[in-house]
């Protein structure tokens, strides 16, 4: 199993209230699959893929991935952990506007020990699976919103995580751009064995998924095919 | 390391204008930085006394500027006749201002044939030593002086009432022998009207600078009870004590200087503030993608030390090679100080421009590493 969240709880002090988005939540993502989490606002699906990516800890819980409990480990080890496990595609891409496409894909590789060789070629490849290798040497501002978003894919590829999270990577997309990564992440999850969770309010974009997750006031209300515990 | 260094420098490139300005700001301090090192490190070259000093001057006692110094100049063959006396030279000065100034005319006046035994180290780098011998008004001006009057060897100057003939222009590994213009002492004499036989100071020699003392306190001894006793001091601690008002004045400029390094301070600061303020997602965005606290602190302190460093190289490059085109001297009680700059003091404070740069972005990197990074990408 991939992901393993059993019991999960998130709760932060807001002024003098106690808020928990997430409460005793439970779920099981086997490795390769692109799963969708759907939800209103507020309903904790943000939350989750953020406890899931590690840039948060549950508050309890334990939180397992790939065989390790991420919600036991201290903030460093963590860190560490998601520089080489996940890889985190943004609504807003957030790539760096001074940085070419290429080199906003080397990003997560000049935290390594690689050569810069080896980095370049790295990133000229995870270009090249998103389709974009035309476009390396482009800025940010010289690519479409579709394109931007594929450079962000890459990105997030290029350390060769096991895990892909994406929260609404559709969302700032036309119709024609948002099929194009959806048919891209699809094929990371069926070709290359990531396993994707997806945030998303589009249910055209949740049909693409292998399976969806409804989630309410911090708990989950159905699933597709397959039920898990609640 | 140099990757992240680079990525530091692109991200300067975003904002030119902010850049360029905060760059102008440092740029500005750190001339002046330079100069005020250079005025201060001037001052300890021409004041603090080494081991290897070996000159002493006797001045008439209680008396502070060359026009009322008045020493009859036969008191030469009796300095002479001291125990651990090398050389004497009676000299006598001119200048057109006694007070501080920062544009002193001095003349010196020394006897012809004793100017290369008292002075082996003076170079004639223009004209020629037959041409200072050949005429009565002839002046082998200090290569300074001659650069800042625009002076050549052949050419006539007029100041303070003297006329003279350039023979030849002079370098000295002494700063002060290249701010002023060497003639006869007859010569000037007589056309400063103090008449023969009357010279200002006589600048003494001595075997071994573990004399100094000695053949001060000999020399003192000897004139004391004559009609116009003597004060005689190491070089530099003459200096010291008769540019009083001068040394004042340049202690003074330290403020300035630590004014301008605290602007320095404050301006890299606000910038690098203002900076990880307008990209606190970005930061989010890197510490998502794996990003150590470190890298990120690595980042702030780097775009600061940039900063500080690019602004530091401009300014203090600027300064150096301004005061070097200028060669300014200030002057008082008829000495010059020469404000040269030195390539050190120049690298030390493009040095000092780096740290300065870094230590102003430590708060800013404090507060880019602690935000919350699931907040952060909601802001």
């Amino acid at each position: 199993m991939m992901i393993s969240c059993r019991e999960i709880t998130k709760s932060y002090s807001k002024g003098s209230h106690l808020v928990t988005p997430l409460e005793n939540l439970s779920l099981e993502v086997p490795r390769g699959e692109f799963l969708a989490l759907m939800g209103p606002s507020g309903s904790g699906k943000t939350t989750l893929l953020n406890l899931i990516s590690g840039i948060d800890t549950p508050t309890s819980g334990d939180l397992e991935i790939d065989g390790e409990n991420i919600a036991k480990f201290p903030r460093k080890q963590l860190t560490k952990w998601r520089a080489r496990k996940v890889g985190y595609i943004f609504q807003l891409y957030h790539l760096i506007p001074v940085l070419t496409a290429l080199e906003n894909v080397e990003l997560p590789l000049l935290i390594t020990s690689m050569s810069r060789k080896e980095r370049r070629r790295k990133a000229e490849a995870a270009l090249e699976v998103v389709g974009l290798s035309d476009r390396s040497h482009h800025t940010p501002s010289e690519l479409s919103g579709g394109q931007e978003q594929r450079v962000a894919i890459a990105r997030a590829l290029v350390a060769d995580p096991a895990l892909l999270v994406a929260d609404e990577p559709t969302g700032d997309l036309d119709r024609e751009s948002a099929t194009r990564i959806l048919e891209l992440l699809r094929s990371l999850a069926r070709d290359h064995e990531k396993t994707i969770v997806m945030v998303t309010h589009d249910a055209r974009a949740a049909a693409a998924a292998d399976r969806t997750l409804h989630l309410e006031k911090g708990k989950l209300l159905t699933e597709d095919p397959n039920l898990v515990s609640i | 390391m140099i990757a992240l260094l680079s990525l530091a420098l692109k991200q300067l490139t975003r904002h030119r204008l902010r850049t360029s300005l905060t760059v102008l700001g440092v740029a500005s301090g750190m001339f002046l930085f330079t100069s005020v090192e250079t005025l201060q490190q001037s001052l300890g070259e021409a004041t603090e006394e080494t081991a290897s000093d070996t000159t002493l001057v006797v001045y008439r006692e209680n008396r502070f500027c060359p026009a009322t110094s008045q020493l009859p100049e036969h008191y030469v063959d009796e300095i002479r006749s001291i125990d651990g006396v090398r050389e004497v030279i009676p000299i006598k000065i001119i200048v057109n201002n006694c007070g501080a100034s920062l544009d002193v005319i001095t003349f010196r006046g020394v006897p012809e044939a004793l100017l290369q035994q008292f002075a082996p180290e003076i170079e004639i780098v223009e004209g020629s030593d037959a041409e200072w011998k050949k005429r009565d008004d002839a002046a082998l001006v200090g290569e300074q002086f001659a650069k800042r009057r625009g002076l050549k060897s052949g050419d006539k100057f007029d100041a303070v009432g003297i006329t003279v003939h350039v023979a030849g222009i002079i370098r000295s590994p002494f700063p002060q022998d290249n701010n002023v213009a060497y003639v006869k002492l007859d010569f000037l004499q007589q056309a400063s009207r103090t008449g023969l036989g009357i010279v200002t100071q006589f600048n003494v020699r001595v075997e071994n600078s573990s004399d100094l003392k000695r053949v001060a306190a000999a020399i003192d001894e000897r004139f004391k009870s004559d009609q116009q006793p003597t004060n005689t001091k190491p070089e530099k601690a003459f200096f010291a004590e008769t540019a009083g008002q001068l040394i004042e004045l340049i202690g003074f400029t330290r403020w300035l200087g630590l004014g301008a390094v605290l602007a320095v301070v404050g301006l890299v600061a606000n910038s690098i503030l203002l900076m990880v303020r307008g990209r606190v997602k970005e930061n989010a965005v890197l510490r998502t993608l794996g990003y150590p606290s470190r890298a990120i602190m690595f980042l702030v302190l780097s775009e600061g030390g940039m900063l500080g460093l690019i602004g530091g190289i401009l300014g203090a490059g600027l300064a150096w090679a301004f005061l070097r085109w200028q060669s300014f001297t200030m002057g008082s009680e008829g000495h010059t100080l020469a404000i040269l700059p030195e390539v050190s003091t120049a690298l030390f404070a493009t040095a000092a421009a780096l740290v300065l740069g870094i230590i102003a972005s430590v708060h800013p990197a404090l507060v880019a590493i602690r935000q919350p990074i699931v907040k952060s990408l909601r802001s």
